[in-house]
């Protein structure tokens, strides 16, 4: 076996444990909130008008034996693991009898559409204004410095609600709210993807400017980290040209950078809460934020599920690629020393 | 001896953020001749890596230059305005071999591609593949493994680092090599490696000439032709090696002559003396000649005015003690019978 192979597999081995105690840590702390699913169902239906007494109290008892909640915490944990290998993540509560993979899957397309291209290229901009202030210094470093500063050290949250109330409040250029139109159901027509496309522009915006704002901070200072290194000196006096210099710096500047871009990726399927919140934009934070209140565990677990998967995936991906941008990693990846 | 480069009338600042300056080289002037090599020595914070960085042209923020000049072949630069220096200078005329060869390579570059960088910035239509071959023969002609050239710098050695640096600063086959203390950091056996790479190159005629920066007078004593005492910014001798060692004239080359251990029989047996009192603040430095306040013989005119540079005995010393002995001396020669 090569010392990469045997890093390849040490590395799985501790991806996978981290796996296993997530699951166990999914499975137990939706548990732990005060309160029983149930409870909330059956007030529900009594509010309705539906049912009382005697036949409330048997509902009851029904459903607690039909999500297990009635037998022992070790023994749904081993049901909940089975199903799990069967790739099935249950019944919803809340929305019975809908399938917690089903109202994932249709979440997720609207949390990918909104935060991947949010992500990419407020990663690509950010990087390159860090990279310029960090060069050209002088007004346009402080220029860029603070405007950067200011947006990423704002609560997103105050900025999500000032870009509401900016532009489609105060100057109603953008829809306030929604992924689509009221009324309008969601299909694969070319009017509704640009009723989509109107609602997508405001939370799109507010998630591309937050994530320039913290890229720029962090390529600055790496940036001028690396143009005050020894390698830069020695290089212009040798007559290097400034533009080889700058290819230097921004790819040394760039590895943290690149591992704060898969973690971002790792962790956009858990969903960008507040802003679908501020927005009212459907998405898998919405629909994690309706199953904590209503101790749906089921679809707790398998947002969590999602997002544990997204983070060590995106991790574990970053140890290897890792070593493809530098030489000095990839020597402890080879086992050189 | 016609000089190939002359270093006139070098002032460099640091400026502090306080708004204080640091006079860090003050008025020196040198020149150095085709096949030679000058050693400039002097305790730490002389000024002596400023001059370095001065002449090799890569003076930076906060170090400023603010008077002086570089003359080479008759033709005469400014050093306060860099920009305006052909950068075919950078290197090709004047080449640097820098104080910290251990973060002198970019750790992401393999030191082929570097070379490749190197070369093109003087020779744009240059071959890759013809690039490495010259760097390759290089390294074959001074006995180096040619498989540095495969490597990132991490994958070298300490001294293997410093004399592929010196190879890269003597690639384009400068005039005159500044080398900023270039064996402080090796131990024994890699510092002769490399004072002889360096002493081959100049037999060989690949590089004019070396101004080798150190504050190793011992070291220098073995290698210099000349030899330039540095104190607090300011040039205090300058001679052949054998006057400065043998015959030293201003007390503070004295005193540092007097602080060297030596192994040379005639001097071994002597009590090594240390310069009482500290270098002075070059925010402020003393009036009159910088030494005074260390100096045992010290005058009245020493407090107040600048020596300046004079030749006595052969050599250039700026002392007032020293020009009035010799003075008096032939004087009460004359009078003897």
């Amino acid at each position: 076996m090569s010392p990469f192979q045997r890093y390849l597999l040490t590395k799985t081995g501790w991806y996978l444990l981290a796996f296993f105690l997530a699951i166990a840590a999914n499975f137990y702390l939706p548990r732990l909130i005060p309160g029983n699913p149930v409870d909330a169902l059956v007030a529900r239906m009594a509010a309705g008008g539906g049912a009382e007494g005697e036949a409330l109290r048997r509902i009851y008892q029904h459903y607690i034996s039909e999500f297990g909640l009635d037998r022992p915490m070790w023994e749904q944990f081993l049901v909940y693991l089975g199903n799990l290998a069967r790739g099935d993540l249950g019944t919803s509560f809340s929305v019975f009898p809908a399938r917690v993979s089903d109202l994932i899957l249709k979440a997720l397309p609207w949390t990918i559409a909104l935060q991947l291209p949010a992500i990419l290229l407020g990663w690509i901009l950010g990087n390159t204004l860090g990279a310029i202030a960090a060069y050209r210094g002088g007004w346009f470093d402080r220029g860029a410095f603070v405007g950067s500063l200011f947006i990423s050290s704002i609560p997103y949250y105050c900025l999500a609600i000032m870009l509401l109330y900016g532009l489609a409040v105060a100057l109603p250029i953008f829809p306030a709210g929604g992924g689509y139109s009221y009324g309008r159901l969601p299909t694969l027509s070319w009017s509704f993807l640009m009723d989509a496309l109107r609602h997508y522009w405001l939370p799109f915006l507010s998630l591309v400017l937050i994530f320039i704002g913290g890229q720029a901070v962090g390529m600055r200072s790496m940036a001028i980290y690396e143009l005050n290194s020894d390698y830069v000196n020695y290089a212009r006096s040798l007559g290097v040209p400034d533009r080889r210099i700058i290819s230097y710096i921004f790819r040394n500047a760039m590895l943290p950078q690149v591992t704060g871009l898969a973690l971002s990726i790792g962790s956009l399927v858990g969903g960008a809460l507040i802003t679908e919140i501020v927005f009212g934009y459907p998405g898998i934070g919405t629909l994690l934020f309706s199953a904590i209140r209503q101790n749906d565990y089921p679809l707790i677990q398998g947002v969590t599920l999602l997002i544990v998967i997204g983070i060590l995936l995106a991790n574990y991906l970053v140890d290897i690629a890792y070593g493809l941008i530098d030489p000095r990693v990839r020597a402890v990846q080879a086992g050189e020393r | 001896m016609q000089p190939i480069l002359t270093v006139d009338r070098v002032h460099a600042v640091y400026r502090l953020p306080n708004g204080a300056e640091v006079h860090a080289v003050d008025g020196v002037s040198l020149s150095i001749a085709e096949g030679e090599i000058l050693g400039i020595v002097g305790e730490s914070g002389c000024g002596k890596s400023t001059l370095a960085s001065v002449i090799s042209l890569t003076a930076r923020p906060p170090l400023y230059v603010s008077e002086g000049r570089l003359i080479f072949n008759g033709h005469s630069v400014p050093l306060t305005a860099l920009d305006r220096v052909p950068n075919d200078w950078r290197g090709r005329v004047i080449a640097l071999l820098p104080q910290g060869a251990m973060n002198s390579l970019n750790p992401t570059l393999r030191v082929r591609d570097f070379v490749v960088d190197v070369l093109r910035a003087h020779d744009h239509s240059i071959d890759r593949r013809i690039a490495i071959e010259r760097a390759r023969e290089r390294l074959e002609q001074l006995s180096l493994p040619p498989r540095v050239l495969d490597s990132y710098p991490h994958q070298l050695s300490g001294g293997m680092k410093q004399r592929v640096v010196a190879v890269l600063s003597t690639i384009l086959n400068p005039r005159v090599l500044i080398a900023d203390e270039p064996t402080s950091a090796l131990d024994v056996s890699s510092q002769r490696a490399l004072v002889n790479l360096l002493l081959e190159l100049l037999e060989r005629q690949i590089i004019g000439s070396i101004m080798f920066i150190s504050h190793d007078l011992p070291l220098l004593s073995n290698v210099a032709d000349r030899i330039a005492v540095m104190y607090a910014g300011e040039l205090v001798e300058l001679g052949t090696t054998p006057q400065i060692v043998r015959a030293p004239q201003h007390p503070y080359t004295r005193a540092l002559l007097q602080a060297t251990l030596v192994p040379e029989r005639t001097i071994r047996g002597r009590r090594i003396e240390g310069i009482p009192g500290q270098p002075p603040d070059l925010r402020q430095p003393p009036p009159g000649c910088r030494f005074h306040p260390r100096c045992p013989y010290a005058l009245e005119q020493c407090r107040r005015e600048r020596p300046p540079l004079e030749t006595i005995e052969g050599r250039q010393v700026a002392c007032w003690w020293v020009a009035r002995q010799h003075r008096t001396v032939p004087s009460m020669e004359g009078l003897a019978p």
